[in-house]
C-alpha cells in the first residue's frame, strides 16, 4: 500500500517536493488554485545571481513530475482529520484521503499602491519589480519609454511597520541589483540609481553581482529610503530621499521608478491555514514546530510546510526546503504507518 | 399627634394676611442642612471671585459686555434651560438617559422654585426673610401647617405641583440607581468610576428625595399634600395607627441634604451650579489660556463626570485606554495630579468628539492644548529661515504656469495642498484635473513643497511658534493676489479659516469648492451605482462643521450608504496629528475599528476628504479607500 | 610632553566618550521610539523645514549618541512639527513626540 501525500500549492516548492516524494514511492497529488504551475517563477524572466533563465529552471522542475497527479484551477473545499489521515474535498468534486499534507502556499507580492507616497498606479512611470520582469519577458510596457534616468527603490512593503511587515523580504536587494544591471544593458545611456536602506548581499556570488553593478554597469547606490515622489509637468518624476552617507536631503528627476515590492503571506494560503486550524506567527507566516530543527513541520501532526509559506526565501532556499520537507514526510509516514514501512522493509529484505 | 412643646406653634404671631396656614419658625433638625448649604455657598462665592480674578483683563471685559449683549443674553437663557435643566443634548442621543438627567435637574429646580413661591405667598415676610430664610422653602411642609377647619385653601394647587415634581424627580433617581448597575440599558457602555466624594454625594443624593417623600408623607395630613404624599400618609396611618413620629424623617432628610451640599464641591455634582458659569463663559467666547485657571477652572467644575465622553472616545476600543478619556483628564486637573494631567493631555487624538457630545460642551481638547502649552510653548525653536522663505515659495509656484501672469488676478484661485497631501499624490493629481476640467485658473502655492500651516504646532501647544509659520504663510497668500484659497487638507483648512484672519480672501475646502463648481454647471458628474460610504474627517466635520457638501456631491455620483457612526459621531481614523504619545499599535486598533464601523453596510468604496485619513485607512483597509476629488474625477464627464 | 602636532582638531572626530548616557536614557524613557531608528533617512527626505534649513531627525538621533548634543539640537530647532516624517517612518517612530522630548530634555542645562 502506498501512502497518499497531498501538496497544496504548485509553485517551485510544491513541484520540487512532489517530484521527490513521488521518487520515494508515495502517491502524490498536487493541487494548485491558479491555472498554471510554477507560481511566481513562471512570471520571472531571469534569476539572480547569474542571470539563469527562469523558464529553464521551471522546465527542469516540471520535467521531473512524472507520476504526480496535478489539479490546476482547483481549490481545497474542506479538510478534516480522519483517524491518522486527512479527508480532503476538492472543488472539482474529488475526495482524497491524505496521510500527509504539505502546505506550500508561498507568498503574494506586496501591493505597491498601498505605499501612497510612491504613486504606483497614479504616476505614469512608476512600476514594480514584477512589472519589469514582465517587460523583460515581453518587451512591452507603455510606462517604459527609453528612460535615461532610472531609480530602484528597495524595501517597498518590507521592513516597514506601516505596511504591516517588519521583516526583510530577502530577495529584493539581489533582484534590484540584477534588474538594474539588466536595465543598464537594455538602455546603455541610462543613469541608474538604487536607493537602499541596507544592502543585503548575503548569498554566494551576490557580492560579485554587486561589484559588477558598480564597476561594469556604473550603477549608483544611494543609502537612503525614497520617501516622497511627485510628478513634474513633463511627466518625469521628482524623487526625494536623504543621502544618509553625506547627510543631505537629495532630489532627483527620473524617467522611471521601479519599486521592489516585497513578500507577503499569501492570501489563499491564509485560507488553507484557517481550514487546517494552523497558527500564524506575528509576521503573518505559518508557525513551525521549531525554526532550527523542524523548519518543515507544523505543530499539527501530518501537516508539513515548505518554501515562502514559512517566511521569505530565495529560490534555492525554497527548493532545498522542499526537499527537506519530502524527507520529513517520508520519516513521518514510516513512523506513523509502520505497516507500510514493514512492507517496504519486507520487500527490501526479500530483495 | 404633634406635641406642642416640641414644636411651638406660632399661631398667635400669624400675620393678618395668612389666615388659613399656621407657620412656625425653627426646629433643630434644620442645622445639618443649614451647615451644609452655608459651607457650600461660601465655597461657591470664594470660587467665583477666584475665577473672575484669574481671568485676564480682556477676558473679563469680554465676559461683562457679553452679559449686556441682548443676543448673547438670549442665548444664555436658552442654553441655561436647555443644557442645565432639560439636557436636550442627551435627550437627542439617548432619550432614557436624557429623561433621567432632566428629571433630576428640572424636577429639583421646579421643587425649589415652587417652594419659594409657596413661601412668598403663604409665609409672613418677617419669617421668610428673617428667621427661616435659608431653610423655609426647603422644609416648608414641616413649618407651615393648614389651620384646622380651613377646607377651601388658597394655593392648594401647589400641593399637586409639588407632588408631581417630586414624583418626576423620584423616577429620575430610580433610573439613576438602575444605571449604576445596568448602564447599557440607558445607552452607556462605559461609566465613570466614582471617587469617594462622588460616592458620598451620590448616595446622599439618592436618599434626599425618597426621604423627602417620607418626611412630607408623614406630615401630609397636617401640612397638606396631594396624590402622592397624601396617599402615602393614609397608608402610613393605616400601617402605624394614629400617631406618626415624623421628626426622625425630617432629621434624616436634613442630614442628607447637608451632607450632599457639604460633599458637593469635592464631587462631580458641583457641575449643577458651575455649569451655569461655564455656559456664560462659553457664550461670551472665552477660551482657556491656562489648563487650570480662570475659564479652565469654570470648565473643569462644569464637568458632571457623566462619562458620555468615555463611549465617545475613539481610544476606548481598548479598555486600557479608557483612562485617557476627558472625564478623567478633568478629574486629575481638579486634583492637581500633574503627572497624570501631562500624560493624558499628550495621549489625546484631539478628534473633538468628546467636546461635540458633551452635554454642556466642555471643551476638553482645548484644555489639553492649554496644558500642552505649559510644557511645550517655551521649548527652543528657530524659524528665522521663514523670513525669506515665503517669497521664494510664491515665485516657485508661478513659473510652473507660464500661461498665467503672476499679477494679482482675483479670478484665480490659490491651491494650497499642505504637507500631508504631498504624500498622497492622488489627491493633488485629482484636484488639478478637476481644476482643469472646470476651467479654473489656479496657482499651486506649494507645488514644490511649502511650509506647515501651523495647526500641528498649535495642537502640540506651541502657540508662539505657530504664529510665526502662520505669518509666513499669510504674506505668501497675500502676495499671490488670489481672492480664493482652496485647501484639500482639513487640518490646513481649519487653521486658515479660524486663525489666519485673511481679510478679503475666501477660504474654502475643496469639498465645498467642487460642490460650487458642480452647482454652477462647470463640472459635470455622472451617477454610477457604486456603493460609497463617506468618512467625516475630524478636522472637517466636528472641526469646521462641513458635513453636507461632500455628502451632497457624493449622492450625485454614487449610492451613498450609511456608516455606523456619522457626522459629529464619526470615529477618528487613528492617524490624527493631535496625539503626541499614542503608540502605533494603539492607533492601528482605532483605524481597524473605524474601518469596521464604516463598512457595516458593505460599501464598495470608502471615501474621505483628508490626506491623513486617506493614508491611514489605505494602509489597513481591504475595502478600497478613495479621496473625494479622486471619486469626482472618476465620475466626471 | 613634546607636542608632535599630530593631534586631530577637536571637532573633526566623534568622541564617543562624550556621550551622555544618562540623558539619553532619560530621553528613551520619555520616548522609547528613539531606539527604533534604522537611519533610512525618510524623515529628512520629506522634511518641510529641511528645504530651508538643515533639519534631520535621523542625524540628530545619531549625533545625540555621538555625544554632540548641541549639533543635534541645532538640527531640530527649525522643525515645524508637521508630522510628515511620522507618516513615512518605516519603523513607525513617534517623531513629533521624540522631537519635543529631545527639546525638553536637552534644553535643560
Amino acid at each position: 500500500m502506498r501512502n497518499n501525500v497531498l501538496i497544496i500549492g504548485g509553485g517551485p516548492a510544491g513541484l520540487e517536493a512532489s517530484a521527490n516524494l513521488q521518487r520515494l514511492g508515495y502517491n502524490v497529488l498536487l493541487v494548485e488554485h491558479s491555472n498554471t504551475l510554477g507560481g511566481h517563477l513562471g512570471k520571472w524572466d531571469r534569476l539572480f545571481p547569474s542571470g539563469t533563465p527562469a523558464s529553464g529552471a521551471l522546465d527542469k522542475l516540471l520535467g521531473s513530475m512524472d507520476g504526480v497527479k496535478c489539479f490546476t484551477d482547483t481549490e481545497i473545499q474542506s479538510i478534516n482529520r480522519l483517524g491518522k489521515s486527512y479527508n480532503v474535498i476538492l472543488s472539482n468534486g474529488i475526495t482524497v484521503l491524505a496521510d500527509a499534507v504539505l502546505v506550500v502556499t508561498g507568498f503574494d507580492l506586496f501591493q505597491a499602491e498601498k505605499k501612497e507616497e510612491y504613486g504606483y498606479g497614479i504616476y505614469d512611470h512608476v512600476i514594480t519589480n514584477a512589472d519589469l520582469e514582465q517587460y523583460f519577458k515581453t518587451g512591452l510596457d507603455a510606462r517604459i519609454n527609453a528612460p535615461r534616468k532610472i531609480g530602484f527603490v528597495h524595501c517597498v512593503g518590507s521592513r516597514d511597520e506601516k505596511s504591516g511587515c517588519r521583516s526583510c523580504s530577502k530577495v529584493c536587494c539581489a533582484t534590484a541589483v540584477k534588474q538594474a544591471c539588466e536595465m543598464k544593458a537594455a538602455f546603455p545611456d541610462a543613469q541608474i540609481y538604487c536607493f537602499y536602506m541596507d544592502l543585503r548581499m548575503f548569498g554566494r556570488h551576490y557580492e560579485d553581482m554587486y561589484l559588477e553593478a558598480q564597476r561594469d554597469y556604473g550603477i549608483r547606490f544611494i543609502r537612503g529610503r525614497v520617501a516622497e515622489v511627485s510628478e513634474n509637468i513633463d511627466g518625469s518624476l521628482s524623487v526625494k530621499a536623504e543621502d544618509t552617507v553625506s547627510s543631505k536631503p537629495l532630489k532627483v528627476s527620473l524617467d522611471l521608478l521601479v519599486l521592489m515590492a516585497g513578500m507577503r503571506p499569501s492570501v489563499s494560503g491564509q485560507r488553507i491555514g484557517s481550514l487546517l486550524g494552523m497558527q500564524n506567527e506575528k509576521d503573518g507566516y505559518f508557525e513551525v514546530l521549531s525554526e532550527i530543527t523542524s523548519q518543515q513541520r507544523s505543530p499539527i501532526p501530518g501537516i508539513f510546510l515548505a518554501g515562502a509559506a514559512t517566511g521569505p526565501k530565495t529560490l534555492p532556499d525554497t527548493l532545498a526546503d522542499a526537499r527537506g520537507a519530502a524527507t520529513q514526510i517520508d520519516k513521518y509516514l514510516s513512523d506513523i504507518f509502520p505497516k507500510a514501512k514493514d512492507l517496504k522493509q519486507l520487500i527490501k529484505t526479500a530483495w | 399627634m404633634m406635641p406642642a412643646n416640641i414644636f411651638p406653634i406660632l399661631a398667635a404671631q400669624a400675620s393678618p394676611e395668612v389666615i388659613d396656614r399656621i407657620p412656625s419658625s425653627y426646629s433643630h433638625f434644620v442645622i445639618p442642612f443649614v451647615a451644609g448649604i452655608t459651607f457650600f455657598l461660601v465655597w461657591i462665592f470664594v470660587g467665583l471671585i477666584r475665577v473672575l480674578t484669574q481671568l485676564n483683563h480682556d477676558d473679563r471685559m469680554q465676559f461683562w459686555t457679553s452679559l449686556l449683549n441682548p443676543i448673547t443674553a438670549g442665548k444664555n437663557i436658552r442654553d441655561l434651560f436647555c443644557d442645565c435643566l432639560f439636557h436636550t443634548k442627551i435627550w437627542q442621543r439617548k432619550p432614557l438617559l436624557g429623561y433621567m438627567h432632566s428629571a433630576i435637574a428640572f424636577g429639583w429646580f421646579m421643587l425649589i422654585v415652587l417652594g419659594h413661591i409657596e413661601v412668598a405667598l403663604f409665609v409672613p415676610k418677617h419669617l421668610s426673610y428673617g428667621e427661616g430664610g435659608l431653610f423655609y422653602p426647603i422644609f416648608y411642609r414641616y413649618f407651615v401647617w393648614i389651620r384646622p377647619g380651613h377646607e377651601t385653601l388658597r394655593g392648594a394647587f401647589f400641593f399637586f405641583l409639588m407632588d408631581f415634581f417630586l414624583l418626576y424627580v423620584l423616577t429620575g433617581i430610580g433610573l439613576a440607581m438602575f444605571k449604576r448597575f445596568r448602564s447599557i440599558v440607558l445607552g452607556m457602555r462605559h461609566t465613570t468610576k466614582p471617587s469617594l466624594a462622588d460616592r458620598v454625594a451620590l448616595y446622599s443624593l439618592w436618599m434626599i428625595f425618597p426621604l423627602r417623600l417620607l418626611a412630607e408623607s408623614f406630615t401630609a395630613d397636617l401640612s397638606g399634600g396631594s396624590f402622592l404624599t397624601l396617599g402615602m400618609n393614609h397608608l402610613l396611618h393605616f400601617l402605624f395607627g394614629d400617631k406618626l413620629y415624623f421628626q426622625p424623617f425630617w432629621w434624616a432628610y436634613s442630614i442628607c441634604l447637608g451632607t450632599f451640599f457639604a460633599a458637593m464641591p469635592f464631587s462631580r455634582y458641583m457641575h449643577i451650579l458651575t455649569e451655569v458659569l461655564w455656559i456664560l463663559f462659553r457664550n461670551a467666547g472665552l477660551k482657556p489660556s491656562h489648563p487650570r485657571k480662570g475659564v479652565a477652572e469654570a470648565e473643569i467644575y462644569a464637568c458632571s463626570s457623566c462619562g458620555l465622553c468615555l463611549d465617545a472616545c475613539p481610544m476606548n476600543v481598548q479598555k486600557k485606554n479608557l483612562k485617557y478619556s476627558s472625564v478623567y483628564f478633568i478629574r486629575f486637573l481638579r486634583r492637581h495630579n500633574e503627572r497624570k494631567i501631562a500624560e493624558i493631555a499628550d495621549k489625546c487624538l484631539m478628534c473633538d468628539k468628546c467636546h461635540a457630545l458633551c452635554p454642556v460642551s466642555v471643551d476638553a481638547p482645548a484644555l489639553r492644548r492649554a496644558q500642552r502649552q505649559t510644557t511645550n510653548d517655551h521649548l527652543p525653536y528657530d524659524y528665522s529661515y521663514l523670513d525669506t522663505a515665503p517669497v521664494k515659495l510664491h515665485e516657485a509656484a508661478i513659473p510652473r504656469h507660464p500661461e498665467l501672469d503672476s499679477g494679482s488676478d482675483s479670478s484665480k484661485v490659490l491651491y494650497f495642498a499642505g504637507c500631508m497631501s504631498h504624500l498622497t499624490p492622488r489627491i493633488i493629481k485629482a484636484v488639478e484635473e478637476l481644476f482643469k476640467k472646470a476651467g479654473t485658473e489656479y496657482v499651486f502655492a506649494d507645488r514644490e513643497g511649502g511650509i506647515c500651516c501651523g495647526r500641528p504646532l498649535l495642537l502640540a501647544g506651541k502657540k508662539e511658534a505657530a504664529a510665526k509659520t502662520m505669518d509666513a504663510n499669510k504674506s505668501m497668500i497675500k502676495a499671490s493676489g488670489c481672492k480664493t484659497l482652496v485647501l484639500s487638507c482639513p487640518i490646513c483648512y481649519k487653521v486658515f479659516k479660524e486663525e489666519y484672519n485673511l481679510a478679503g480672501i475666501r477660504v474654502v475646502h475643496y469639498t465645498q469648492y467642487f460642490k460650487e463648481l458642480i452647482d454652477a454647471g462647470k463640472l459635470n458628474v455622472g451617477k454610477s451605482g457604486e456603493k460609497i460610504v463617506y468618512h467625516d474627517p475630524c478636522e472637517l466635520g466636528r472641526g469646521c462643521n462641513v458635513y453636507e457638501e461632500p455628502r451632497t456631491v457624493l449622492r450625485q455620483v454614487g449610492d451613498l450608504v450609511k456608516a455606523g457612526h456619522e457626522y459629529d459621531e464619526s470615529i477618528c481614523c487613528g492617524g490624527s496629528l493631535g496625539s503626541l504619545t499614542l503608540s502605533q499599535n494603539d492607533r492601528r486598533k482605532i483605524t481597524d475599528a473605524a474601518i469596521k464601523d464604516l463598512t457595516i453596510a458593505f460599501p464598495e468604496t470608502i471615501v474621505t476628504a483628508c490626506p491623513l485619513c486617506l493614508k491611514t485607512f489605505s494602509e489597513r483597509s481591504t475595502v478600497p479607500v478613495k479621496d473625494f476629488a479622486e471619486v469626482l474625477t472618476n465620475h466626471c464627464g | 610632553m613634546v607636542d608632535f602636532g599630530f593631534g586631530l582638531l577637536a571637532s573633526s572626530r566623534i568622541n564617543l566618550d562624550l556621550f551622555d548616557k544618562e540623558k539619553f536614557d532619560s530621553l528613551a524613557a520619555e520616548e522609547p521610539d528613539v531606539r527604533k531608528c534604522i537611519a533610512c533617512g525618510s524623515c529628512t527626505a520629506v522634511c518641510t523645514a529641511g528645504k530651508f534649513t538643515p533639519t534631520s531627525l535621523r542625524a540628530a538621533i545619531e549625533e545625540l549618541q555621538n555625544g554632540r548634543d548641541e549639533v543635534a539640537m541645532n538640527m531640530l530647532k527649525g522643525c515645524q512639527l508637521c508630522g510628515k516624517c511620522a507618516m513615512v517612518c518605516p519603523r513607525g517612530i513617534n517623531t513629533r513626540h521624540l522631537i519635543l522630548s529631545i527639546a525638553k530634555i536637552y534644553s535643560k542645562k
